[in-house]
């Protein structure tokens, strides 16, 4: 008996994969903590292999690089309240199971928008006008960029994915041409316009991290409280639910989309104002889809995407620092996030599943 | 006995997570045998099969096939020493004919020949008695001919122990009977089969031994002759149970829910309603009677509110002011809005009854969230009735929070239905509220559904299993392919007519029914 | 959870900003810092070739690699005053931008950084700005074209002779990114030179509207050659058009640096700015405290423009001794290259240039148009006969 059990054993493959149930959140910490631990040691190894510098010091410099002068800790701040502003902008609609991926082209128009006002106004209204108008064009654009595909997905369910990728490549497209129609000697550079600045409290960094802030704890509310944002549940999670208990699936589709994008248009208005005063093909700067992931790494909390919005800046300002002071190619940082990103976001399988090995005993 | 051991576990363990799907199971299975694995659902019958079968594999434990041990990781595995499963849900291309079907993923080195499959697959049927057209389109089958694919497709493979995973769920007593025939038959030409089912009566006539599953443990495996219902039960419950629906006569029936000409087609251009008509009154439970997807979840649907119609009109008598209301075209909010009182339990509870990554409390809030006119959910008064639920009908919880799809199928089903009953309907419609649950929960929703009865509310009740439905309902409309065949008194009633007109296409006249009230 | 980041962030500085203090006392010539802002990073040709006349004036003037810092990737926005913020931050005595749109943001970071001088290639400001510590640097370039324009010219008279084409086939293709002074400069300057050795010349140019599109510029590559062009050129910072005339075997004039490596049959010539004299100039003139001119142009003469070696399996025979000869009349200034003396060779609908103004100065002085002396950004911009434009509109 004993030696027919070994012989199969041999056969019993290595391991296998097990679904775990809800672990507790010190045991989630735990393993989200190792991931990171993991990734860095990983790092330090293709680091030390590929460039021979030490890891120490690699690490060192991506603080260094973030925090090392108060101007780097506000622009830190800044950056990562303009990237939590997208990704904001995007949570509703993920929560919708929307795959709304235009957040790019969504903010970028209301760039175009919001410095439109400015090309075309001048000084000839007062500042605060200009502001108000600049706003409301903004969060306009935004809101119409969003609100197409969301009205094709309601009425004819369009593939929001590819419509809303489209409208991206849309927005781009509008703002070179608009770019080459402002610039008539050809450039196709607006640069800095002295129209529509917004008030700067401290520096100019300050004010848009607290509208960020705020509106970061009133998506919070929105979505956990209220009753639209019980809806966007709702829909999210069954459309059939929705219409069983009498919820019009394409009213909230549309109604979502118009807030998404509205926070876009938002956005779009706070980098113009108090940040660029101009607006290029590269205004949105790609982190309409860095969003993306911010947003699906939050779990959709506003909260915790304010960590995760932190750890993505903190990645691409360490990464840009490390190509400074090493005098080396962007390629290696985006090696060395790209692999702490893939064990954070890796972990998440250990959390949900577990590997049982091959047993040495059965008894 | 003499008989050869074709199949044996020893010790098998599988969990998922926490949950310990079967534990330590020994089994045994002779040639030339049936053997039924009774058990309530989520008792890990399934599971145990599946391990046979290559789709899991066990966390410990041996499988020996023939006195040998084996090692199953796939369903390819399975085929190399003879075993073949047929799932609950056929795994069919459907422009395929029979016989391509059948071939489909065969590797046996020759070539591909389908007029010699052709004459293959006949050759099996003669034996065993099916009844087929080998080039015949799936999409041209009755549900009981795909049944009858997916087992030659097992036999063609040379099979010899065959699983069998709940297939009555799906056939009707006819049919039933003519697949046990081809059963019995296999079994005297040396096959081992077993047979996955809950149905009482059905283990009785077929098997030859039937091992009783409880909560993944094994409980015991008796000789079918040797056993009585009410044991089995036992063994499957763990207690006593009362098998007894106890039905009362209708007080003062109304008519409540008229329809009358219903006629629905779905996205494929098919009729999946034509011209249904009948009433419901008050105090009585309509039972709804058909082989699965015969309509009755659009009927329900089109009384909801949530299913297109071509023709036909439903209207409701509001017994609070004796208004007359039309509801055709109307969603579910409008109809609300018109202060009809109806509540309805789906079949799909996760996927529409409910939202299954949502709370109790949450759940709750669907029926009610929109109450007032601030812009925010109150949540106070949506968790007092998740209370009341919970502690009213035992809902088994770890509490408030946690997701209604971590709960098990009976506590899932009391919390929808708890819900739609807390909202005082006077129209009831519950689409198999039991499919899916132990004897136990079962029975409290078949006796919620009476107490709603005797407060004077119209029920209408969608059930599989026909014994219930003659026991628990006043009258049964029997449907098919989106007709109405029959409507019969309930009382006296014989499951073989019911059988009858659940495959008839036209309407046949059984009874007076209509005439005692008209 | 912000509070705490806030307070817990304003610690590391309060520490970091310490350690600074301490590093950041006066400087000599060690202590020298150069800080380079830079749109893209190596892959693209127009970036590599500021980078590496960076390196060779930083090698040339004894700079250790921490003397220079560069800041990649730097798009054209409010990042760049940021970037340019951050050099100061870290000590930096002069600082540098390579991209046109940087210009405003560098302007934002002069006003504000008084003692930090501010370099910014191609840019056309700093003339009427007027800010002491910003400077405008450019080089007359299109003398490199007008030189590499000499090589096109041969090779279509090769073709001719060899009877490959005839005379009025002699069409030339330019991929132009906009309709921009800088581009048009560089384009009539390179089609002058050709029409210098080889009369019959014409020439199409195609605008992509982007300075870096790898897939457009090739495509509109192709489009030029389907529509009868012999040989290409091109403005655009890609390897688009040197590609696909490497696949199609049609002689290809480059710029901004060799392509002779990834296109060894059809390469001929490439002329580049070399930004290594200026770099050179600004840290010299720091380091002795003396004051950077407003406007710098470099020219042939100064060697801020050059060419590449001829590729001689590409290139017609003859080509490297005709380049010498034309190189050493324009170094002597006996040759210019908007000649509007010479009956013919510039027309605009057909009439001779006899006048210009560019900010009110008059520029066609002595038979020929002074490009780059009011400002060292071009400012070039006449459509001249002999060039089509197949999509004007798409810049006006």
């Amino acid at each position: 008996m004993a030696k027919k059990d070994n012989t199969a054993r041999i056969h019993e493959p290595l391991f296998h994969i097990a679904k775990r149930d809800a672990l507790p959140l010190g045991k989630t910490v735990l393993i989200r903590a190792s991931a990171i631990l993991i990734s860095l040691v990983v790092c330090a190894i293709v680091c030390f292999v590929l460039i021979k510098i030490n890891p120490l010091e690699l690490y060192s410099t991506m603080f260094e690089g973030v925090f090392g002068t108060s101007r780097r800790i506000w622009k830190f701040l800044k950056d990562s309240a303009v990237l939590l502003c997208f990704a904001l902008a995007v949570t509703p609609a993920f929560k919708m199971k929307f795959w709304n991926i235009g957040a790019e082209g969504q903010v970028l128009v209301s760039c175009l928008a919001s410095v439109a006002c400015m090309y075309y106004l001048k000084d000839s209204v007062d500042t605060w006008l200009l502001l108000i108008i600049m706003f409301v064009a903004s969060v306009l654009a935004g809101a119409a960029w969003a609100l197409l595909p969301a009205i094709c997905k309601a009425q004819w369910n369009t593939n929001e994915t590819l419509f809303t990728l489209m409208m991206n490549y849309v927005a781009t497209n509008l703002v070179a041409f608009f770019l080459i129609k402002w610039t008539p000697d050809g450039s196709s550079s607006l640069g800095s316009l002295p129209y529509g600045h917004l008030p700067q409290v401290l520096n100019e960094y300050l004010l848009l991290i607290i509208v960020v802030a705020l509106l970061t704890v009133g998506m919070y509310i929105y979505l956990k409280y209220s009753k639209q944002g019980y809806e966007i549940s709702v829909v999210g999670e069954s459309q059939k639910t929705a219409s069983y208990i009498g919820i019009s699936v394409k009213k909230v589709i549309v109604r979502t989309m118009l807030v998404s994008g509205a926070i876009c248009g938002l956005a779009g208005f706070l980098i113009v104002s108090a940040l660029d005063h101009s607006v290029t093909t590269e205004s949105a700067g790609g982190q309409g889809f860095t969003a993306i992931m911010v947003s699906w790494l939050g779990k959709f909390n506003p909260f915790i995407m304010i960590i995760t919005s932190f750890l993505m800046i903190f990645l691409q300002q360490g990464a840009d620092r490390i190509s400074t002071e090493f005098n080396i190619s962007n390629a290696f940082p985006s090696i060395v996030t790209g692999i702490i990103l893939f064990f954070i976001i890796g972990c998440e399988f250990f959390i949900n599943y577990k590997i049982i090995f091959r047993q040495k005993e059965v008894k | 006995m003499d008989k050869a051991v074709a199949l044996e576990l020893r010790g098998v363990t599988k969990s998922f997570g926490s949950v310990i799907a079967n534990n330590n199971v020994d089994l045994t299975v002779y040639k030339n045998e049936i053997l039924a694995i009774l058990g309530e659902n989520g008792c890990g019958k399934t599971t145990l099969m599946n391990m046979i079968a290559g789709i899991y594999f066990p966390d410990s434990g041996h499988i020996l096939v023939d006195g040998e041990e084996v090692v199953i990781r796939s369903p390819k595995d399975a085929f190399k020493y003879k075993i073949g499963m047929i799932h609950q849900h056929f795994k069919l291309v459907d422009v395929f004919s029979a016989s391509e079907n059948i071939v489909l993923g065969v590797k046996d080195g020759t070539r591909y020949n389908l007029k010699e499959v052709n004459n293959r697959v006949l050759e099996i049927s003669q034996r065993y008695g099916f009844n087929i057209d080998p080039k015949k389109k799936i999409y041209e089958m009755s549900v009981s001919e795909k049944q009858t694919v997916e087992i030659i497709k097992v036999l063609y493979r040379g099979a010899d122990i065959l699983i069998l995973d709940e297939p009555t769920a799906v056939l009707t007593p006819q049919e039933t009977e003519k697949l046990f025939k081809v059963l019995r038959r296999m079994r005297d030409d040396g096959k081992s089969i077993i047979i996955i089912t809950h149905k009482l009566h059905e283990v009785l006539s077929i098997s030859d031994k039937v091992a009783v599953l409880r909560k993944g443990e094994h409980i015991a495996t008796v000789n079918t002759s040797e056993t009585n219902e009410s044991e089995l039960t036992e063994m499957m419950v763990g207690k006593k149970v009362d098998l007894n629906i106890h039905r009362s006569e209708p007080v003062d029936p109304q008519t409540r829910l008229t329809v009358s000409g219903l006629t629905s087609t779905n996205h494929d251009g098919i009729k999946v309603l034509d011209d249904v008509s009948f009433t419901a009154r008050s105090g009585e439970i309509l039972g709804i009677a058909g082989i699965a997807g015969s309509g009755q979840r659009e009927l329900l649907e089109a009384i909801a509110g949530l299913q297109h119609l071509d023709s036909g009109e439903i209207t409701y008598n509001n017994p609070k002011n004796g208004e007359v209301v039309n509801l055709r075209d109307k969603t579910p909010l409008q109809i609300r809005d018109l202060g009809v009182r109806l509540s309805f339990v789906p079949e799909d509870r996760l996927g529409m009854g409910l939202v299954g990554n949502m709370n109790i409390t949450d759940n709750m809030m669907l029926r009610s969230y929109r109450r007032g006119h601030s812009f925010f959910v109150d949540r106070q008064r949506p968790k007092d009735l998740a209370n009341e639920i919970v502690n009213s009908l035992e809902v088994v919880t770890p509490g408030l929070n946690t997701p209604v799809r971590r709960l098990s199928g009976g506590n899932v089903q009391k919390v929808l239905v708890g819900r739609e009953i807390a909202a005082s309907p006077k129209l009831l419609m519950a689409a198999y509220p039991v499919r899916g649950l132990d004897i136990n929960s079962s029975y409290t929703i078949y006796n919620l559904l009476n107490k709603q009865k005797e407060n004077g509310v119209a029920v209408i009740f969608v059930g599989e299993d026909l014994d219930v439905l003659i026991d628990l309902c006043d009258r049964i409309l029997v449907i098919n392919s989106g007709r109405i065949t029959g409507i019969v008194e309930a009382r006296g009633a014989k499951k073989e007519d019911i059988g009858l007109l659940m495959t008839k296409t036209e309407r046949v006249v059984i009874d007076t029914e209509e005439e005692n009230n008209g | 959870m912000f509070k705490k980041v806030l307070s817990l962030a304003l610690v590391v500085v309060m520490i970091t900003t310490m350690c600074f203090a301490f590093a950041s006392c006066k400087k000599d010539n060690a202590d020298f810092k150069l800080g380079v802002i830079l749109l893209h990073d190596e892959f693209s040709t127009y970036d590599l070739n500021f980078i590496n006349g960076i390196n060779a004036a930083a090698k040339e003037l004894g700079l250790t690699e921490a003397q220079v810092v560069f800041k990649k990737n730097i798009p054209e926005s409010n990042e760049c005053y940021e970037a340019a913020c951050d050099l100061v931050d870290e000590g930096c005595d002069i600082i540098f931008a390579d991209s046109f749109g940087h210009e405003t943001y560098m302007i934002k970071a002069a006003e504000e950084f008084k003692d930090v001088e501010f370099c910014h290639a191609t840019g056309n400001q700093a003339h009427v700005k007027n800010l002491p510590n910003y400077h405008n640097a450019f080089a007359s370039i299109y003398e490199g074209r007008y030189l590499a324009g000499v090589a096109a010219g041969m090779k279509l008279n090769e073709m001719i002779s060899s009877g490959k084409i005839t005379a009025d086939k002699a069409v030339m293709g330019y991929v132009g990114a906009f309709t921009y002074a800088e581009v048009i400069s560089g384009y009539t300057s390179f089609y002058l030179g050709a029409k210098s050795v080889c009369p019959s010349v014409t020439m199409k140019v195609q605008f992509t509207g982007s300075w870096y599109d790898e897939n457009l510029e090739k495509n509109t590559a192709l489009a030029l050659i389907d529509k009868g062009c012999v040989l290409i050129s091109q403005h655009a910072d890609s390897m688009g058009a040197p590609t696909v005339c490497e696949e199609k075997g049609v002689p290809n004039v480059s710029y901004n640096g060799s392509t002779l490596e990834d296109c060894p049959s059809t390469f001929i010539v490439s002329s580049r700015i070399n930004w290594a004299p200026y770099i050179k100039y600004i840290c010299e003139q720091n380091m002795a405290g003396k004051k950077i001119d407003t406007d710098w142009t470099g020219t042939i003469a100064t060697d801020s423009v050059v060419l590449t070696e001829v590729n001689t399996k590409a290139a017609a025979a003859g080509t490297v001794e005709k380049i010498a000869d034309v190189k050493s009349k324009l170094q002597a200034g006996t040759l210019h290259v908007f000649d509007t003396a010479t009956a013919g060779f510039i027309t605009v609908g057909g009439a001779a240039v006899t006048s210009h103004k560019v900010e009110d100065k008059e520029v066609v002085v002595d038979g020929y148009f002074q490009e780059s002396k009011i400002m060292s950004a071009p400012y070039f911009d006449l459509r001249i006969d002999g060039i089509e434009l197949m999509n004007e509109d798409y810049g006006d």
